[in-house]
């Protein structure tokens, strides 16, 4: 969920190409739709086919989504396979590039004959390979596109495979503060918002929600990505004393602003960070991890993650790539679920095509790492993140209870405690 | 109000550390006529010493400045020698930006192969310390910072104005050729003056690198303040680049904590913009010869 999508507003040049590769290949295709009727010969390998960002802007993400769908391979082949089959994921790279998704998912579906196709790395790249994956009557499992427009496509093949879409998740925060009881319940918050569609929105949604419920709002303040000096805005936050301070971050100007506020001497009671604060590595060194304590942040999965499937997931990635479970990427977790909710549906329907995962995952609740998920029409997962919570240098789930592994702490102490 | 106030103080503060990272830079233009596009590169690449001599050997990075300041005099003198005294004299000025453009890239290129792409900040024990003035808060970092500009621009005068050294560059600067039959070297006054203009980025690295997170490309948003703060202050002056440096930091700050953070940014170009329009050759500059 992270670094998602910063690429979003080049993305215009590419969506025009986009779309007159696909009007092309819709004419071309026409007469050929037969490439989704998965042949259910038993013994067969499944393939299952992914474009993913191995080079370019996404790269880092992109090797990370690899790592999960092969983690994921190789532990269901290690078992036997999905109903008897050998699963093989053919992975190719897009160059994180927006046409060169579109070839690849058309060479997968088309030329390899794959039987399945799993998402790419970043909403700029899945809104056009889910379009591709939905002409060809393709089941659309993806990890990493969250955002507002991949659901406006209303696409019913699609399924973003974590708890919810990328702007709410942050709603698990304001719904803690709004389950306290009235007496600890804070009266006032201040925003302050990266100009980003992966970012400011989170902010947003809990300002409404906030405000609805008779927080008053004392300071907001959208800024520019290029902000280096957190000086201004957070002298100003200061002046506003609030009780809650919510920042709609992405990484480096979530640093800025706990610094700053360390130079300024100013802990407010409560403190959510949208992303950067939910890094387990980059996070306290960049901040000092003394001042960490009591900040909070929104994640799926997260290392020591009781969800299903979490502890094979850690211990065969670590085997795998080494290092620590705090080493690992989200992104990494995230396509290992993908893997979990196919298997799952074979598990349970006795049968692996598209037409069958199509019809089945928009009912019931499917079991993942990343918790428990459900989706809508639109493919708009209808969950809830986690709220996770700084403690003694770690990231713990605090909230909702049924994954907290701790109690938060409220409020937060002050820096250096 | 208050914030007012805080955002000023600290504005000034910052205009220190930027008077310090534009001195260089003035200082190349006044001597070669040199526009250095690269000195932003050179700070940026000046942080990364200064953290790594952090991170691996625990030096800190106020101390690391007289190793850095020689690694960075090194590689300017060596830059000037390799990539700017081959430029033929009569366009030099104009190609020199080419060239020095593509030093920066160069730079920014190693600096990604070697550390990667990601951020990185100098965390000092201190980084996030202050001290508490009437409730007004004074960040440790930038008060030393500004502290240690003054002391640098404060050796800088001295070398110009009161060293034979400091004589012949400014002899080279008013009349290169005057200079030249009153036996000054005009080509070795180049290269050390490039090598003095680069070891300015020394200093500056290290407080860059205390003050605010920087990867490779750091460097492009640098380039664009100090060229502002030069033909602000005048270029070639090192005494308009700190006047220059404060005012637009400064108001910066005030722009941020009156008007909005989104228009703060902005507030340098439109302090340039007037100021080309008004007095096109700033605040200390002197279109008949060069001024230092």
């Amino acid at each position: 969920m992270q670094q998602s999508n910063r690429l979003w507003h080049r993305g215009g040049v590419g969506a025009v190409a986009v779309a007159v590769a696909l009007s092309l290949a819709s004419c071309a295709s026409s007469s050929n739709n037969s490439g989704a009727s998965t042949s259910a010969k038993s013994g067969a390998p499944l393939v299952i086919g992914a474009s993913v960002s191995l080079t370019g802007d996404f790269a880092d993400s992109g090797k990370a989504v690899q790592r999960g769908y092969q983690l994921w391979a190789n532990g269901v082949n290690a078992k036997g396979g999905i109903l008897g089959r050998k699963v093989t994921m053919k992975i190719v790279d897009d160059a994180s590039s927006p046409t060169q998704v579109v070839s690849n998912y058309q060479n997968l579906i088309n030329r390899d004959k794959v039987n399945l196709v799993v998402g790419p790395f970043s909403s700029l790249l899945t809104v056009p390979a889910s379009q591709v994956a939905n002409r060809y009557g393709y089941a659309f499992l993806e990890p990493a596109g969250g955002g507002p427009k991949v659901f406006a496509q209303n696409l019913h093949n699609l399924f973003f495979v974590q708890p919810a879409p990328t702007t709410k998740s942050g709603d698990v925060f304001a719904d803690w503060i709004l389950s306290l009881p009235a007496s600890a319940r804070p009266k006032t918050a201040a925003y302050t918002e990266l100009d980003d569609p992966f970012a400011a929105p989170i902010a947003e949604n809990i300002r409404a929600r906030f405000e609805a419920a008779g927080i008053k709002t004392v300071y907001k303040q959208v800024y520019p990505a290029e902000t280096q000096d957190f000086s201004a805005i957070m002298s100003k936050v200061v002046a506003a004393n609030p009780d809650i301070l919510v920042g709609g971050t992405q990484n480096n100007d979530a640093y800025a602003q706990v610094k700053t506020l360390v130079q300024l001497k100013f802990s407010p009671k409560f403190m959510f960070l949208s992303n950067g604060a939910n890094s387990p590595l980059e996070f306290p060194s960049k901040v000092g991890p003394q001042n960490t304590q009591g900040i909070m942040s929104a994640g799926d999965w997260f290392p020591g993650s009781t969800a299903t499937g979490s502890a094979d997931f850690t211990a065969a990635y670590i085997k795998a790539y080494g290092g620590t479970a705090d080493t690992i990427d989200n992104s990494s977790a995230e396509a290992y679920g993908v893997g979990q909710v196919l298997a799952d549906v074979a598990a349970k329907t006795g049968k692996i095509d598209n037409p069958t995962l199509i019809a089945t995952l928009h009912q019931g609740t499917w079991p993942t790492l990343l918790g428990d998920l459900r989706w809508g029409p639109d493919g708009a997962p209808s969950g809830s993140f986690n709220l996770i919570q700084w403690q003694g240098g770690k990231l713990v789930p605090v909230y909702p209870s049924a994954v907290a592994q701790a109690k938060p702490i409220s409020p937060k102490p002050n820096w250096g405690g | 109000m208050h914030a007012l106030i805080q955002g000023v103080i600290l504005g000034i503060l910052t205009g220190g550390v930027y008077a310090l990272m534009a001195s260089g830079q003035t200082l190349i233009f006044g001597i070669m006529k040199v526009v250095n596009l690269a000195q932003g590169a050179m700070v940026i690449m000046a942080a990364y010493l200064s953290y790594q001599l952090f991170t691996r050997f625990g030096v800190d990075p106020f101390l690391a400045i007289p190793i850095t300041t020689v690694l960075m005099f090194a590689f300017g003198v060596g830059v000037e020698l390799l990539f700017l005294r081959p430029l033929r004299r009569e366009d030099k000025s104009e190609l020199s930006l080419l060239v020095t453009f593509a030093v920066a890239l160069l730079i920014e290129g190693v600096l990604s192969v070697t550390w990667g792409t990601t951020y990185r900040s100098i965390n000092a024990s201190y980084a996030n310390s202050s001290w508490t003035l009437w409730g007004y808060q004074i960040t440790v970092v930038r008060l030393w910072a500004f502290v240690l500009s003054l002391v640098a621009l404060g050796l800088l005068f001295w070398l110009l104005n009161r060293t034979r050294f400091g004589r012949a560059v400014r002899a080279t600067v008013q009349n290169p050729q005057s200079a030249r039959l009153l036996g000054v070297e005009a080509q070795w006054v180049s290269a050390l003056g490039f090598g003095l203009g680069a070891a300015t980025a020394a200093a500056a690295g290290s407080v860059y690198g205390l003050l605010y997170p920087f990867y490779p490309g750091s460097h492009y948003d640098l380039i664009s303040r100090l060229l502002s703060i030069v033909v602000l202050g005048g270029l070639g002056s090192v005494g308009g680049a700190v006047v220059a440096g404060v005012i637009v930091s400064t108001s910066s700050a005030i722009v941020a904590a009156t008007i909005s953070p989104a228009w703060s940014e902005m507030t340098f170009f439109v302090i340039l913009i007037l100021v080309l329009l008004i007095r096109p050759q700033g605040l200390f500059g002197n279109v008949d010869r060069g001024a230092i």
